[in-house]
């Protein structure tokens, strides 16, 4: 075990350090070493006789992910035709990088680039014909809107960055790269509007990306694991969505998105509760149907957090405060049920947990049907076979419903988890416990911070805003951006 | 205690409000009645004019010794000792205060909602609530208080509007009840019904500016008052003078009667809930404040891992096995009528001796 | 750790904390009735417990269920008899939802009275606003025999029954909050809910069309037995006679505290006296009180009530409509006899009862500065009766219906 670590920890270092060699036999065998090239399929070389200087030359690339007409078209044959003085005047490829490091060089290959090793020379030329493939531009699937902006992002940082753009046209957006990992070296793509982010929290998101020490960090899912701050905290910190246009109506007040080569979706930071509770289209519809959404938004979250919950409260401890003919109803109903009233509720809210994972599971042609089905026979049969009464199918159904409401993934789980736990402080003291932990979890939600910023911030602590909490305002009428983070520029917009 | 200015005018005044406010529904209306009968609502008032002058010199102080809090102006006028020991007295009397009242939250909660359960496991069900919220700092506190009071406000002000139906106007006659001679005097003896103002002061350095503090805490204590003498009217009118004395604690009394039309008949359980908030926010509130009062005395800059030692002493004298009655009739009726005096008299003179040093130019 | 804590949670759910109770495990009490028994101290409580099967859509009942289970105990005080009660009734009884508490007239006009009733206000489970209700019967005969015939859920058929009969002014309202606001106030009389299951003899239609009936003395065929009219009079806790329903009707128009919509009445026809006009009679605005208080002499007391009235038959077929002077006529008969009716009543108050029914000690309150002096002058033992009392009546609108005229009888018979 102690050997093993060792000996891996040993390897890179000792690449690090290697300059590129003058002669090109010794490059090309370290070439062969350092890709493993007997055994590495993809692994491609190809010598050539370089017309202009007159030297061997000697190509290397992964044929996976590089574009080969282009290397034969731009690369090959000027190289063999083309008259000229240096490499960067006689190749015809818009990005030619050079260095003498074989760090470099491994880093270059694994991003689909050509490196070109030339006989007495001491440095490489590192020619970007990358072709990764990804899927073209779909509609959004998990966020979707009527009225709005139908493209998603794909797993393709240019296509993800020119979907950006191309809301956005604006100098100064800039599109920083860090790198990180240690074995697969990634990029994380840090995009901002550079005369209005806050540089503290600018600076902070860097750093915590360059503190990231693993091997690898693979697409942004996991990297938005990787930047929180409290990873058993059940509330989340950093917003993830899929849809441009999103992302830009962020990156316009001030904030930080966060893109990788690899996702299909973007990282927005910093955070506060309303980015998770607004969806796109609220601003979209105009001011009185999106506030309209919001409210039974507003609702949907109560129902979903608290239906369950309340329920078992009131009837299990203040039954007075059921109407009596809603009383006895419950009551004839729950008279031939053998469990107590927590326990029906739990079976229920588990069923619809089951059957929402298992929905998501399933094989894509069996789906619906089996979702429909399970959800028929668990509730009906269930009624009819005297385990659960008729109205916690209706509670349950109602807090599962409500949660589809909450589109952020992040907030939903964080509802379905809270949920359990509030119903299991009505269990135990009723409308006393109840108010209690909702108090503390809001209490707890309240000294969230996410990358300095407040989680229930601008309605408290107060900052100048567009006050788009709650409810929103017309959007003539918004005349800051967010003041909780600072930015450079708060004026959105001028007065008159 | 962390500081990022984060706390405004309306923070502060939520936090008063809540801390003060909840007055109105806990059994000072009944302690009242025992011998205002119906003038009873005009005590509030007339404890408010009694100590709001001082609690004004109390803020100007504060003003002109710029970056002190309670204690340390208190130490900065009479001395190290003495302001230390004036600081151990309204120390005893925070905890006092919330002791009793505690004790006779949870009697509210456990006669009311949970006849069944023990005191002993009412009492740290509510204690711990209140000292995992306290854990999380005056600015948490703050803003939660301010989150949470429109909704807390929008239920009060729903109990009034259902109450209207049941208001006779002519209760409140004759006008000054028991006697205008008994009315002052119990006025100026229960002038520390707004003590908590002055535990308040502790925090006064947690504002962005210094000036939304006292702004803060001016407008909510004339809002608290207004709340407070509109509760009390409405109950006297609903509840006439003979009942009002009888009744421990009119305000759910007053839920319980009114109902929503003729399908929603008990809505008490729906009060209850944001009455629950209050009071959890209340002792909160009071909890940390009295722990930070302590903590300056003391010089602990970091009190917070306080809150567990002074959450359990509440709980174990608030054990103590007096029955609801004699707690609230006769040892809080005693700490209010001590208090009055102490806190109508200590800005005098903390200004006095501050004149005489020449200190106020 | 994780095992720990899933124990706890789980034996926390399990165990069932304290006052947690399911809802099957309750039974609720619709109504509470009251009876005297020859022990002194003891009295026989009967509780009309809810059966949640019937009319409920989810359940299949049994087909014999009755809707409701009676059941009758000896006992000190409402609460603690529920224990006792528990010996044969299967389920915890549950107060929260009681609409109604039934008192026999026995009790009530017993000098115990106020002790038992005193012991509902004591517990959070009884509300204030449950009503309270005397029958001429015992209590429990009065429960038995009450058989909703259309609603068979017994506190729908309290909510309703008490809620138009109230309406129309033939019982009070009488809470139970009122009940002790005017008792421990010690200076008005209170009125409850009269009410009987038993036909006692039929009065005859001698004098009236209206409602000059007590409970019991209304003549009916089919319905349900039980019968809503009138009210019992009560005078510092105790009751001392009974009013009728019109009587009951004239206490509530000159008590502002008290709401009543509108209801049909009639009046013999001043032109035709073997026909009687009805008419609608609304009170829109609040009645004027104005008390002068003297302290040496008798107080005075003046009543303005300002009413509308509908006309909605004249079977004499005259036609009041057309002409100002006939109208006068009825206006001048209809004040006329509201205020003989309302002076008869007055007069009744201040002379047997001694006090008044219309919570009229409120007006006063405001001529004394503090309690005592209010107190000493004491209102119904002093003031009151000896007060000078002047009611008026006045009529602001007189409407004729959506018919501009009767059919003329002459030009039909022609």
């Amino acid at each position: 075990m102690v050997r093993f670590l060792k000996k891996s920890s040993e390897s890179p270092s000792s690449i690090e350090k290697k300059k590129v060699y003058n002669s090109l036999e010794k490059n090309i065998q370290e070439m062969k070493y350092l890709f493993s090239s007997n055994r590495n399929k993809d692994f491609s070389m190809r010598s050539l006789k370089i017309k202009f200087n007159n030297k061997e030359g000697c190509l290397f690339y992964y044929s996976s992910i590089v574009d080969g007409s282009k290397i034969d078209m731009h690369v090959i044959k000027p190289l063999l035709e083309n008259e000229g003085n240096t490499v960067m005047n006689v190749v015809s490829i818009e990005n030619i990088e050079e260095t003498n490091e074989f760090s470099k060089v491994i880093q270059y290959m694994n991003s689909g680039k050509v490196i070109l090793f030339i006989e007495e020379d001491a440095s490489t030329y590192a020619m970007d014909v990358a072709d990764f493939q990804h899927r073209s531009i779909f509609k959004s699937e998990n966020e979707p809107t009527v009225k709005g902006p139908q493209d998603a992002f794909t797993e393709s940082l240019n296509t993800n960055l020119s979907l950006i753009r191309k809301q956005l046209h604006n100098n100064q957006l800039i599109n920083e790269g860090i790198q990180i990992g240690k074995r697969s070296i990634n990029e994380v793509n840090m995009i901002y509007i550079k005369d209005v982010v806050n540089n503290e929290i600018l600076e902070q998101v860097r750093e915590k990306l360059n503190n990231i020490s693993v091997d690898s960090v693979r697409n942004v899912e996991l990297l938005e694991q990787y930047i929180e701050e409290r990873p058993y905290s059940v509330i989340p910190t950093v917003l993830y969505t899929e849809r441009p246009d999103k992302a830009t109506s962020y990156l316009e007040d001030g904030f930080i998105v966060l893109l990788m080569d690899s996702s299909s979706a973007c990282l927005i930071v910093p955070v506060t509760f309303w980015s998770f509770f607004h969806s796109p289209e609220d601003r979209y519809l105009r001011f009185l149907y999106g506030n309209f959404t919001r409210a039974i938004r507003l609702l949907c979250f109560y129902l979903t957090l608290m239906i369950s919950a309340s329920y078992v409260a009131i009837s299990n401890f203040h039954s007075e405060m059921i109407p009596p003919d809603l009383l006895l109803a419950i009551t004839a109903s729950r008279e031939r049920v053998p469990f107590p009233l927590i326990f029906e509720v739990l079976i229920m809210e588990i069923a619809f947990e089951l059957i929402r994972e298992a929905g998501l599971r399933i094989p894509n042609p069996l789906g619906p049907t089996i979702g429909i089905v399970g959800a028929l026979i668990l509730g009906q049969a269930a009624v009819e076979a005297n385990i659960i009464s008729p109205i916690i199918v209706i509670i349950a159904a109602l807090s599962g419903l409500s949660s589809f409401a909450l589109a952020d993934l992040n907030i939903n789980f964080m509802v379905r988890l809270m949920r359990f736990v509030f119903i299991l402080a009505a269990g135990a003291f009723g409308m006393l416990a109840l108010t209690g932990v909702f108090l503390l979890f809001f209490m707890y939600a309240a000294s969230v911070k996410s990358f300095g910023v407040p989680f229930f911030s601008p309605m408290s602590p107060h900052f100048l805003s567009p006050e788009d909490t709650v409810f929103r305002k017309p959007v003539k009428k918004e005349l800051f951006r967010p003041g909780y983070l600072y930015p450079k520029d708060i004026q959105k917009k001028s007065k008159s | 205690m962390q500081n990022n200015g984060y706390l405004r005018i309306k923070e502060i005044a939520a936090m008063t409000l809540l801390l003060v406010g909840i007055k109105l529904s806990d059994s000072t209306p009944a302690l009242l009645a025992q011998k205002a009968q119906n003038g009873f609502w005009l005590i509030p008032l007339l404890s408010f004019i009694c100590i709001f002058p001082g609690f004004l010199i109390m803020l100007y102080l504060l003003k002109k010794y710029q970056d002190k809090n309670l204690i340390e102006l208190m130490e900065a006028i009479t001395g190290k000792w003495i302001g230390k020991g004036i600081g151990i007295v309204i120390f005893l009397f925070a905890l006092l205060t919330i002791t009793f009242d505690s004790r006779n939250y949870i009697e509210q909660i456990g006669l009311l909602y949970f006849p069944k359960s023990p005191t002993i496991v009412l009492f740290f069900i509510f204690i711990g609530i209140v000292f995992f919220g306290a854990k999380k700092g005056i600015e948490v506190i703050g803003e939660t208080s301010w989150l949470f009071l429109t909704v807390i406000k929008i239920s009060a002000s729903l109990v009034i509007l259902l109450s209207l139906g049941e208001v006779v106007m002519q209760r409140v006659f004759p006008i000054f009840g028991s006697g205008i001679t008994n009315i002052l005097t119990e006025g100026v003896k229960k002038a520390s019904l707004f003590a908590e103002l002055f535990f308040l002061l502790i925090a006064y350095k947690v504002t962005k500016a210094s000036s939304m503090f006292s702004k803060g805490i001016v407008i909510a204590s004339f809002i608290t008052l207004f709340e407070i003498t509109l509760f009390y009217f409405v109950y006297i009118t609903v509840f006439d003078y003979n009942s009002i004395a009888k009744i421990a604690f009119p305000f759910h009394d007053l839920t319980q009667f009114i109902n929503l039309g003729n399908f929603f008949t008990n809505i008490e359980t729906l009060f209850m809930v944001f009455w629950l908030f209050a009071a959890f926010l209340k002792f909160i509130i009071f909890i940390y404040l009295a722990t930070w009062i302590f903590g300056e005395i003391f010089a602990i800059r970091n009190f917070e891992p306080l809150l567990l030692p002074f959450s359990f002493l509440v709980i174990m004298i608030g054990q103590l096995p007096f029955n609801s009655i004699i707690n609230e009739l006769i040892l809080r009726e005693m700490l209010l009528t001590i208090m009055s005096p102490f806190f109508i008299i200590l800005p005098y003179v903390l200004w006095g001796i501050a004149w005489g040093k020449g200190e106020l130019k | 750790m994780i095992r720990v804590i899933v124990l706890l949670i789980f034996s926390i759910l399990l165990s069932g904390c304290y006052d947690r109770i399911e809802l099957e495990q309750q039974s609720y009490v619709i109504a509470i009735g009251i009876d005297k028994t020859e022990q002194e101290g003891v009295y026989s409580f009967t509780y009309q417990i809810a059966n949640p099967e019937i009319g409920s859509a989810a359940v299949q009942s049994g087909p014999d269920e009755p809707p409701t289970e009676i059941v009758t105990v000896n006992g000190s005080d409402i609460l603690s008899s529920t224990y006792t009660a528990n010996s044969f009734v299967s389920k915890k009884i549950t107060l929260d939802h009681t609409k109604i508490i039934v008192i026999s007239e026995e009790l009530a006009r017993s000098e115990d009275f106020i002790r038992v009733i005193q012991s509902a206000s004591r517990t959070p489970q009884i509300r204030r606003s449950v009503q309270m209700l005397v029958s001429k019967e015992k209590a429990i005969d009065f429960i038995n025999n009450n058989e909703p015939i259309m609603e068979k859920r017994p506190h729908k058929y309290y909510q309703f029954m008490l809620n138009r009969a109230v309406q129309t002014g033939i019982i009070p309202k009488s809470t139970l909050h009122r009940f002790f606001q005017i008792t421990e106030g010690d200076a008005d009389l209170f009125l409850a809910i009269y009410a009987t299951t038993e036909q006692s003899d039929q009065k005859k239609n001698t004098e009236g069309f209206e409602d000059k009936y007590i409970a019991g003395e209304i003549p009916q065929i089919g319905g349900s037995p039980t019968q809503f009219m009138g009210s019992a009079v009560f005078k510092e806790g105790q009751m001392i006679d009974i009013l009728d329903g019109e009587e009951t009707r004239v206490a509530q128009m000159l008590d502002k505290t008290l709401e009543m919509e509108d209801y049909l009445a009639t009046i013999p026809d001043p032109k035709m006296p073997e026909y009687r006009i009805s008419y609608n009679y609304y009170q829109k605005k609040e009645p004027i009180i104005n008390i002068n208080y003297y302290k040496n002499k008798p107080t005075e007391i003046d009543v303005n009530i300002s009413f509308q009235v509908e006309v909605i038959a004249i079977p004499s077929l005259i036609m009041y409509s057309q002409s100002k002077k006939d109208q006068q006529t009825l206006q001048e008969a209809l004040t006329q006899r509201l205020e003989e009716k309302t002076n008869a009543l007055i007069e009744k108050t201040q002379n047997s009862y001694k006090s008044d029914a219309f919570y009229w000690s409120l007006y006063i309150r405001k001529h004394f500065k503090d309690i005592k002096e209010y107190e000493d002058a004491d209102w119904h033992k002093n003031i009151y009766p000896n007060a000078k009392i002047n009611v008026t009546y006045e009529l602001e609108k007189m409407e004729f219906g959506k018919m501009i005229n009767d059919s003329n009888l002459e030009d039909v018979r022609d």
